[in-house]
């Protein structure tokens, strides 16, 4: 059963909203492309774990993603999902399909100002409980290019995954404390349409650095939602660590 | 009174303080591109502090990133020499691009390392 936005907002008590924002990781509508991953280890044969929970109305989705990589320009990273949801018509309790991916990157360095272009290509694998409603593999695509200066960030990701096509749109502001970590306040557009309808949805990301932990914390709400399968507002919130 | 100022004394106490005058190490600073956050700056410090010729005992283990102006400090170890084409290689490989090596003198002036 659907139920309206307004429903779905009571359902989120205001402490529970702030206090996700303050503890976090990764975007909602991760599927071809790389969020967190996109920006680190970005060093020589560096690899790095992180683990974050994606909440919607319809379905809390936690994430195990690992990465790899051989050098700045190669990649390689894996997500496996575990989803938990009452709507068994719609979904599959359990382990879900995991996402194998190879983010090439060319960066270029200048003076105060690094930028990287990306191509991501990506399988869908049939990894799925028993009971998964997809059991087929599927391809992927990302073009992307990000980059960062000492006070702004920006990303622009377009992806294909099997039948969804989306771009998502990450702009902000940077703040170093000298001491060794940083935050990034941003904003974050992702829109995505699929045979099951469109979304448009918009919200703060928030993302701390401190040595080799980062946390990140996303708000998203509807602003457009004509898809059949997505159900309002969503949360994600998660921790990674590289090495 | 005497014998406390006598010639052995005075010469046993400029040889302590000779001893214990703070000896100059040997500091260097790299100019790289690109390298504007702290987390940018973990991974470059992270490969350069594997080198063997970095002194750990000074800066942040032996290297301190100032991202406000991307300058890479390091301290060599009084017994070792730099090998500016390993420490370059390292920072690349902490993936961001090193450009130009200065010798900090003991005057604080720098001089460019070719």
């Amino acid at each position: 059963m659907r139920l309206p936005l307004k429903q779905f907002k009571k359902r989120l008590p205001f402490g529970f909203t702030f206090g996700a924002l303050s503890i976090s990781i990764a975007s909602v509508s991760t599927l071809a492309h790389q969020p967190v991953m996109d920006m680190a280890p970005r060093w020589n044969s560096g690899y790095g774990v992180q683990t974050r929970i994606e909440h919607t109305e319809a379905k809390t989705t936690t994430w195990l993603e690992g990465v790899y990589t051989f050098k700045p320009s190669v990649r390689v990273t894996l997500k496996l999902p575990y989803i938990d949801s009452d709507n068994t018509d719609r979904y599959a309790s359990g382990t879900g399909n995991a996402i194998l991916a190879v983010p090439l990157k060319r960066y270029h360095n200048n003076g105060a100002f690094t930028s990287n272009w990306g191509i991501t290509p990506s399988v869908r694998m049939p990894t799925g409980s028993s009971n998964s409603k997809d059991n087929d593999w599927d391809t992927g695509l990302s073009l992307s290019y990000s980059s960062e200066s000492r006070s702004v960030y920006q990303l622009y990701d377009f992806y294909t995954l099997d039948d969804k096509i989306g771009i998502d749109i990450n702009y902000g502001f940077v703040f170093a404390d000298g001491k060794g970590s940083s935050w990034f306040t941003l904003w974050d557009i992702s829109a995505q349409e699929s045979n099951d309808g469109e979304r448009i949805l918009t919200g703060p990301v928030l993302v701390y650095f401190k040595s080799n932990t980062i946390v990140r914390a996303e708000y998203k709400f509807a602003a457009l939602d004509n898809d059949d399968v997505w159900k309002g507002d969503s949360i994600s919130i998660g921790i990674g660590f590289v090495y | 009174m005497k014998r406390l100022i006598s010639l052995p004394n005075i010469l046993l106490l400029l040889g302590s303080l000779a001893l214990a005058a703070p000896t100059f190490a040997q500091q260097y600073v790299v100019d790289v591109h690109g390298i504007v956050c702290e987390f940018c700056s973990y991974g470059v410090a992270k490969k350069v502090r594997k080198l063997d010729f970095i002194d750990p005992s000074q800066f942040d283990k032996g290297v301190k990133v100032d991202i406000e102006k991307q300058m890479v400090y390091i301290a060599v170890s009084d017994n070792a020499a730099l090998d500016k084409s390993a420490l370059f290689k390292a920072i690349e490989s902490g993936g961001y691009k090193p450009v130009t090596l200065w010798r900090i003198a003991e005057s604080g002036e720098k001089v460019e390392v070719q």
